[in-house]
């Protein structure tokens, strides 16, 4: 099979991934030195694909042969797609090429099963240390690590590797023993103590080789089962403290070819795994807490995002005084975000905050304007009720079509 | 009225303002015309040197203005001019993202570096055609790589210390509308007006093995998950012409639009020979 086959369905058949990120490296550079390639901790996003995400690395598998049987995935062993495997050196061809093109930033490198875990997680091991040390490659590297292979194995791809993943795929264990039965919660989450012990032993030690220095990350597939948002995010919750993950991805599961009964045939819940990440992002970035955002069982809800919500359910903390409230309590009014916040303090500093700073920061007004209060203004609507103000965000009734 | 041409360049700019600073002179005073001069200011004797005043200004401020003079646009000069002198003053919000004048030289900082993150991103080296050493007259060994680019301010001086970083010892010619750069592997040679060899050069020749990026584009993406307006968003489509992958896009949204979206799987994947695996 010629290498432009191969690549077609091995990136075809890794794009079910979500994480394509590439930010996080230290500081490397190629200047003046044999070799290739530079991180700077900054991720760049060296194109978008028509469904609007970022193309940052060469993300390929390195075979999709796959001995497991995973209901949600397009590569298990008995669905019906055209099967290839690359040889490591061609993925380091691929890589170097796009890298010198400027295309890519890097390589993130998974595979389907072969033989053995043990097996499969050498010969992605093995790419790596090929690029590192034949090639001198200082870019950019993502592995996947296969649960159950040895954690000397890992610990080898984390000298090389910049990020490691593995995929805790499915929210629930009841789920992952429905749809993923070659697959144990246990043994996923005895892979990420394994890296994350490999991250620990080198804290304190700055002349130690570096460790997967943009730490681990997961990915969880929404819409697959039945798990509602609030498990999803106090999964979400305790993975970030107990294994210090750096992210967490939510992919929407969207429907593969040769679907099996066991999964839905439904589109992709785009706007679902939206309001995940905004909410996600709120527990990493804003210090929020999953128990704030969703107090009960249930889902997000899809027509006001996370934060919008969670102001509309604590109105007590609210309108809020620009100039004397904390940062971290001015982020938390919606439409304005934490840099924001922080311009407000220093520009506090030089004199009183008024409405028209918050125009020029650019912050979203019509959010803010009932949380807030400024030197020259005071919302009229400080009293509405939740209720009314949340059908104030919402879209004009509109009448439908007489035609679909 | 004093009429000044910086030949948009900051070092100069400087210069100029730091004398103008010197002697008081306000903003409304001064204006900074391009190379055509300005229609109706009368031309004004610019005082001849340093002036009695000497000014203080915050550490970084000085850096804030470099930033924002890659932007190109109305009152390039003039606008920082006006802050500079603000803060003389004594009036530290002129340079605060809160303040009138701030808003605007943190929107321009702002856009010089989305400018700068663009080149970093979409810029595309391909390899170099044979003989383009004598095209481009950049002594024996010539480009291995070559890259045409349109930014929209001035970023390339600043973005060829990324590309020095990113491709070792390699060495590559970027050439765009106005300047262009050249590493040999050891020096880079920085010109502000880009010779036109260099420009023919980045511009022209084929490239054989382009094939394997296209189609790794075009199977990377999701039918399924279409959303040209995020893909319009964050790459705005005046790029599209000189990327690689820019001419696919309109054909793959259109085939996602008209029933594609049915699966994931990538059109050419789904008409090859499927094969299911024994259970080892």
């Amino acid at each position: 099979m010629e290498l432009i086959d191969k690549l077609s369905i091995l990136a075809d058949a890794a794009k079910y991934d979500a994480s394509c990120a590439s930010s996080g490296a230290p500081q490397r550079s190629s200047k003046g030195r044999a070799g290739l390639g530079a991180s700077n901790g900054m991720g760049i996003c060296h194109s978008y694909t028509p469904d609007g995400r970022c193309v940052s690395l060469l993300k390929v598998l390195l075979t999709n042969f796959c001995l497991y049987d995973c209901q949600y995935c397009v590569n298990r062993r008995s669905s019906d797609v055209p099967r290839a495997r690359f040889s490591p050196e061609e993925v380091v061809r691929l890589t170097l090429d796009f890298y010198r093109r400027n295309c890519v930033s890097g390589l993130f490198l998974s595979s389907g099963i072969i033989r053995s875990p043990d097996y499969t997680m050498e010969q992605l091991v093995r790419v790596a240390q090929l690029l590192r040390e034949t090639h001198q490659f200082r870019g950019y590297i993502h592995l996947k690590t296969i649960p159950d292979a040895d954690p000397l194995l890992v610990e080898q791809a984390g000298r090389y590797a910049d990020r490691l993943s593995v995929n805790i795929e499915l929210p629930s264990e009841a789920s992952l023993r429905q749809l993923a039965p070659e697959k144990s919660a246990a043994s996923i989450r005895a892979a990420m103590g394994t890296i994350q012990r490999g991250e620990l032993s080198r804290q304190g030690q700055p002349r130690a080789p570096a460790f997967v220095p943009a730490g681990q990350s997961t990915q969880m597939i929404i819409g697959a089962d039945t798990t509602d948002d609030s498990t999803i995010l106090r999964n979400a919750e305790a993975l970030y403290r107990g294994y210090q993950l750096r992210r967490v991805y939510y992919s929407a599961f969207s429907p593969i070819p040769a679907s099996p009964a066991s999964v839905p045939r439904a589109a992709p819940p785009l706007l679902r795994e939206h309001r995940l990440y905004q909410a996600d992002f709120l527990l990493r970035g804003y210090g929020y807490r999953a128990a704030e955002l969703l107090a009960g069982p249930g889902d997000l809800a899809l027509d006001i995002d996370p934060k919008l919500a969670w102001a509309l359910a604590n109105r007590e903390g609210f309108p809020l005084d620009l100039n004397h409230a904390e940062a971290l309590q001015i982020a938390r009014v919606p439409g304005i975000g934490l840099r924001s916040a922080q311009r407000l303090v220093a520009l506090r500093r030089q004199r009183r905050i008024r409405y028209d700073d918050l125009v020029r920061l650019r912050c979203v007004l019509a959010k803010a304007r009932p949380f807030i209060i400024t030197s020259d203004y005071h919302p009229r609507q400080a009293d509405a009720p939740s209720q009314w103000l949340r059908r104030q965000w919402l879209e004009a009734p509109r009448q439908l079509g007489l035609f679909p | 009225m004093i009429s000044l041409d910086c030949g948009d360049c900051f070092d100069i700019w400087r210069g100029q303002a730091r004398q103008l600073l010197s002697h008081g002179i306000a903003p409304c005073a001064v204006t900074w015309a391009g190379a055509g001069g300005d229609l109706f200011a009368s031309a004004g004797p610019m005082p001849l040197g340093q002036g009695p005043r000497q000014p203080r200004v915050p550490a970084q401020l000085p850096g804030l203005l470099c930033q924002a003079a890659r932007y190109r646009g109305e009152q390039r000069w003039s606008l920082l001019y006006e802050v500079l002198w603000r803060v003389a003053q004594g009036d530290r919000s002129a340079m605060l993202a809160g303040s009138d004048l701030g808003s605007e030289l943190h929107r321009r900082v702002k856009q010089v570096r989305r400018e700068t993150h663009h080149i970093h991103a979409f810029l595309r080296f391909v390899p170099a055609a044979e003989g383009a050493a004598e095209d481009a007259a950049v002594g024996a060994a010539g480009p291995q790589f070559v890259a045409w680019h349109e930014p929209a301010h001035d970023v390339l001086g600043d973005a060829c210390e990324h590309f020095i970083g990113r491709m070792g010892q390699a060495r590559w010619l970027i050439a765009t509308p106005r300047d262009g750069a050249y590493y040999d592997g050891q020096t880079l040679q920085y010109q502000r007006h880009c010779p036109a060899a260099w420009q023919h050069l980045a511009q022209g020749g084929d490239d054989p093995d382009g094939g394997l990026w296209l189609a790794y584009y075009r199977n990377l993406f999701n039918p399924a998950r279409l959303n040209p307006k995020a893909l319009q968003g964050h790459m705005p489509g005046r790029f599209w012409k000189h990327l690689p992958e820019g001419p696919l896009i309109p054909a793959l949204v259109s085939d996602a639009q008209l029933g594609k979206r049915r699966d994931g799987q990538a059109r050419e994947v789904a008409r090859l020979k499927g094969k299911r695996v024994g259970k080892g």
